[in-house]
């Protein structure tokens, strides 16, 4: 699988951020890799439960990893889980959920191949 | 309690952070835990890191606790903004510098943070660079108060010590009195008072000139403190006059204090930048006992001492006079 990287994970942005700190990086795509999922198994669980306020709690969670490692597409789909969360409307929430999977699973896939893991 | 250079026991600020360099962080994400972790300990800053508010509330309360925290707005337990509503409403103490992380970027929310006592925040996804430039604003503010604190303690140590001897001035040393007399009445102990005058000072002044003065009633405060048990208060209580609180103490003890109080003087020359000049000290005490009655009146212990002294000052000088014990009116007495 290719990954374009530019839109799926903006990972000389997140470098940026971090002053040019490239252990750190590897540090936080290695804690993300193991913390997303959990994060990503209480949002369905919320959304499964219909509960606005779990799944806002998980959305804004995500959200802020999201956009402070550079993940532009999942981010997006977390965004609108969060809105939802606020208006409390959670119809359109498994279709979000869905999208956000799959695009996570793609910041997975270019945090693993970044770091030499997939090779 | 008598050394100069101790502060008074009056002095604040028990609960004084230990190093302007450390920081505690309460953020429940893994990921910007690590982060700011990461980063502060790069920068040189001790680092306290908990994951949720209510573990931030208990760390500040330590005795030692980081005069700064970055506070996360949604935690787990209690939130960044009841955090900061909380420490603001808690028992006075050095303040603490609250950094509010936010990923709320909402005018409103900001507003909400600094009401709720936040010093200033920072938005999610956040740069290096603006981390660190808001909290050296924030060390910068510490560093300020840390110089009040210290300026504001020299200056409680300055008005309750006497400047050329370090011994405690006149106001402080009748505080002393009047709360060891309280004391001592509620727990039926006895107390001595010594009262010590350097004999000729003028003519040591008009002799050897006021440097030489001084130096001799320097010499003297020191003398005085070595003689003394190390819970005694030392006062200089006027010009050449000394003052000792002696706590707890049977008359005999206080005898033998004040004889040896006399001959710390007497027994050697004192140096000077003139000379080794010869001083001696006369000496009153007095004493309220064990038992006496409920009200004491620290005055008339002094005005006995006093008595006493000019007794020693009548009868040659260089010695040491008694005061009858003194009995407190109250219970039909006087």
């Amino acid at each position: 699988m290719v990954v374009t990287e530019r839109r799926v994970w903006q990972r000389a942005e997140a470098l940026r951020r971090l002053g040019g700190d490239e252990e750190l990086l590897r540090e936080l795509c290695q804690i993300f890799l193991e913390e997303s999922p959990k994060l990503l198994q209480k949002l369905r669980q919320a959304v499964v439960d219909g509960d606005p306020e779990a799944v806002l709690q998980a959305a804004h969670c995500l959200k802020g990893e999201l956009s402070y490692l550079g993940a532009g597409s999942a981010l997006q789909a977390a965004r609108q889980l969060v809105v939802m969360g606020h208006k409390k409307d959670l119809s359109q929430a498994m279709e979000t959920l869905a999208t956000l999977e799959r695009e996570l699973a793609n910041v997975h896939c270019a945090m693993k191949d970044s770091a030499g893991m997939l090779r | 309690m008598n050394a100069p250079t101790e502060f008074p026991v009056t002095s604040g600020c028990k609960a004084k952070p230990s190093r302007l360099d450390s920081v505690l962080i309460a953020e429940d994400d893994p990921i910007f835990h690590r982060v700011l972790q990461s980063q502060l300990q790069k920068w040189g800053y001790q680092v306290v890191a908990v994951k949720d508010g209510l573990d931030a509330w208990n760390a500040l309360q330590q005795q030692n606790a980081p005069p700064m925290a970055i506070l996360d707005w949604m935690m787990p337990g209690l939130d960044g903004i009841d955090l900061c509503r909380r420490i603001r409403s808690s028992k006075p103490g050095p303040y603490r510098y609250l950094l509010l992380l936010t990923a709320k970027d909402d005018k409103k929310d900001v507003v909400a943070g600094l009401e709720a006592g936040a010093d200033d925040y920072l938005t999610k996804p956040f740069d290096m660079d603006e981390l660190h430039a808001r909290v050296r604003a924030g060390k910068r503010i510490l560093e300020l108060q840390d110089a009040l604190i210290r300026a504001h303690e020299a200056l409680q140590f300055e008005s309750a010590h006497d400047w050329l001897t370090g011994l405690w001035n006149r106001g402080a040393i009748m505080d002393f009195l009047h709360r060891e007399v309280r004391r001592s009445v509620r727990s039926h102990e006895s107390l001595g008072v010594i009262m010590a005058d350097v004999d000729h000072f003028k003519k040591i002044n008009d002799s050897y000139g006021h440097l030489a003065g001084d130096a001799v009633l320097h010499e003297v405060a020191h003398r005085l403190v070595e003689s003394v048990r190390s819970y005694d208060y030392v006062g200089r209580y006027g010009g050449e006059e000394f003052l000792i609180v002696v706590v707890d103490c049977a008359v005999s003890d206080l005898v033998a204090i004040a004889e040896r109080v006399r001959l710390g003087i007497a027994e050697r020359p004192i140096d000077t930048g003139v000379g080794q000049i010869r001083a001696s000290l006369s000496v009153g005490l007095a004493s309220a006992q064990a038992g006496s009655p409920d009200s004491l009146d620290p005055e008339e212990l002094v005005r006995a001492a006093d008595a006493a002294l000019y007794s020693a000052k009548a009868k040659g000088r260089n010695r040491v006079e008694s005061a009858p014990v003194v009995r407190a009116a109250g219970q039909g007495g006087v």
